[in-house]
């Protein structure tokens, strides 16, 4: 088995079009953390001094009446002042670079979403090549147990995918904080352990996806086929959602930030009931019939991907041991 | 008892489709033996690549049981695999790799030396071109290459479906010589082909095929079959018929005069006897597209079809 891992990881080398998807997975996150990094650069004193004189006039009035501007009248002259400048101002500013930022709102999930579409289509073109050019009858000739081919194929792509979501996730939240090191950032005790396993659970959920891209095509035995279904399930799929009116939970953008995030939260309407009489004023505890906000967990990500996952395996394999190969 | 290297009973193969079931072989016994080069012929669509698929496990069989080198399969066929080559249809290769690329990977599967793909690409005369992208070779050289994979196993039953595809007369007659020189030397080649006097002068036995079904099967010579006719040179023809015919032969006047007879001394003695004399007797031999064309007569393309299964 060995060898035919090896083989496969040299046939996956060696193509030119995952090649170019791999570069795109390395290329698109540096991208997006050099964009990043000049988004949140540190705002110089020329700059702010600009800012200011162009925000005078709003700083003069909030000067003038600063309770409008939340700025408590009873201060000093020359704290209201100060004040006035960071209400009115400060907005204007940039935001400072936290790592603990993007992982929640900011470019976390953009890499994760950018490695899991490109190595997913690896996958694809990566089966999807075998069969085109017919190549597969080829290599069963050379070895005969198909289960063995399938495998050796699904962990060639599965632990590259892997290797290079992993490595360029790495790369990426080290990038991050090692920018934050330059700047002088104050940064939170463990942000950036939590900020390298949020990359490797984003890695973890592309190379599943690589695998399942994959394991569609050894199913469909062709690149076109696998992606037009898949183009279909996310069109079809949002449609019924929202057509039957499923809450967040089964959203799949949700799922996704579960798993990564290791946790995330959704938001239902709680009943009508909740808002009429003592229950109106009442206290409202968590995760009870009237907390609006839910929880979804890692695991409940994971078993609305995994399940799919596993029956579009377990098809794949079935179908390429009883099928005639071409 | 002679070894079989290649044996099928009662093999069938059905495809279903909405149109109904295409029966593409049926009851198909096989025998192959070992050494020397068999001949597999029949007309397009009459079964010989589904055969050859079943056999390599790339296809199922509906009904029927094979053995390779004595092994059922497809159950052990991972058993046996090692000692097959096989080119079936067109060569089939990544068209982006070279064909060094695409041989190297299939060595490397099998966990042959390196040194084996330099051996399989010099005896199949790519040496030079075998850098180049398979998509921008010549059909003669994908042949080329895809017989170049059949030998990187070293194989004891290679197994060649029209190898001969696209070849120039040089290249025919290279990968002729090089299937006669590996069925001299103690491998089995199964040769699929269409053209009938490359089976003639190649293989020592062959079976034909015709709507899935086996019209014969044996030696070629026997297959052949023994002379029984003689053309005749007469300077009067009709006389020199009257004379045989008065005698007890059987006679034909038509295209020429022949007799049909197991005895020629006695067409000599007889026409001596009454003065006419002879200035030619050949035997007219039938050859192996004769016995193909009268077996395959009426055979429709693509098996035969079963609509209400």
């Amino acid at each position: 088995m060995r060898r035919l891992v090896g083989v496969e990881l040299t046939r996956l080398r060696w193509r030119r079009a995952v090649l170019l998807l791999v570069a795109g997975a390395v290329l698109l996150p540096a991208l997006i953390g050099l964009a990043r990094v000049w988004d949140t650069r540190p705002v110089s004193d020329t700059e702010r001094a600009q800012i200011v004189q162009q925000s005078q006039g709003q700083i003069n009035a909030c000067v003038d009446r600063p309770r409008q501007y939340g700025v408590r009248k009873s201060l000093p002259a020359d704290q209201i002042e100060s004040r006035c400048e960071d209400v009115t101002v400060g907005w204007q500013l940039r935001d400072p670079l936290t790592l603990a930022g993007e992982r929640s709102g900011g470019s976390g999930m953009g890499v994760v979403a950018i490695l899991t579409a490109l190595l997913l289509l690896a996958g694809t073109t990566f089966a999807g090549h075998d069969w085109n050019s017919g190549s597969m009858s080829n290599q069963l000739l050379f070895e005969s147990r198909r289960g063995r081919i399938w495998t050796a194929k699904a962990l060639a792509v599965t632990l590259s995918a892997l290797a290079i979501a992993a490595l360029v996730s790495t790369a990426y939240w080290l990038a991050m904080w090692a920018t934050m090191q330059a700047r002088d950032l104050p940064m939170v005790d463990g942000a950036l352990t939590d900020s390298l396993a949020y990359g490797l659970r984003g890695a973890g959920f592309a190379a599943a996806a690589a695998l399942g891209g994959y394991a569609l095509t050894m199913l469909f035995r062709s690149t076109v086929a696998t992606i037009g279904v898949l183009f279909a399930v996310s069109v079809a799929g949002g449609l019924v959602i929202a057509m039957l009116g499923l809450s967040e939970h089964w959203q799949p953008q949700k799922n996704v930030a579960a798993i990564v995030k290791d946790g995330t939260t959704y938001y239902v309407n709680p009943p009508d009931s909740c808002f009429i009489g003592e229950r109106a004023n009442a206290v409202v505890e968590d995760e009870s019939e009237c907390d609006g906000e839910r929880n979804l967990s890692l695991w409940a990500g994971l078993g609305y991907y995994g399940l799919p996952l596993l029956v579009t395996v377990g098809a794949s394999v079935v179908s390429f041991r009883r099928r005639d190969v071409p | 008892m002679t070894d079989l290297v290649i044996e099928t009973h009662g093999l069938r193969k059905e495809f279903r489709s909405r149109r109904g079931v295409r029966v593409a072989v049926q009851d198909l016994d096989l025998a192959v033996p070992a050494g020397g080069v068999h001949g597999f012929l029949g007309p397009n669509g009459s079964g010989k690549t589904t055969t050859i698929r079943m056999l390599l496990g790339l296809a199922g069989a509906t009904q029927g049981t094979m053995r390779l080198f004595g092994q059922p399969v497809p159950s052990l066929l991972p058993s046996v695999i090692g000692r097959i080559g096989a080119v079936v249809e067109s060569p089939k290769f990544s068209p982006n790799f070279s064909g060094r690329q695409n041989l190297t990977l299939l060595a490397r599967s099998i966990g042959a030396p390196s040194s084996r793909v330099d051996a399989a690409v010099e005896t199949v005369g790519l040496t030079g071109r075998d850098g180049d992208r398979f998509k921008s070779y010549s059909l003669g050289m994908k042949q080329r290459l895809a017989i170049a994979a059949t030998l990187l196993k070293e194989p004891d039953l290679l197994i060649l479906d029209e190898p001969t595809n696209g070849l120039d007369p040089a290249g025919i007659r290279e990968i002729r010589e090089t299937i006669r020189q590996l069925g001299e030397s103690g491998v089995t080649v199964l040769l699929s082909s269409h053209i009938l006097a490359e089976v003639q002068q190649v293989c020592t036995s062959a079976t034909i095929i015709g709507n899935g079904r086996m019209l014969a099967s044996g030696r070629v010579d026997d297959l052949i079959g023994t002379s029984t006719s003689y053309r005749i040179g007469v300077a009067d023809p009709s006389a020199a018929a009257e004379v045989l015919g008065r005698a007890g032969f059987t006679v034909s006047i038509e295209g020429g005069l022949s007799v049909d007879t197991t005895e020629p001394a006695r067409v000599t003695e007889t026409l001596g006897t009454a003065g006419i004399w002879l200035t030619e007797l050949t035997p007219v031999r039938a050859d192996l597209e004769t016995v193909f064309l009268e077996l395959t007569a009426g055979d429709t393309l693509g098996g035969s079809t079963e609509q209400d299964r």
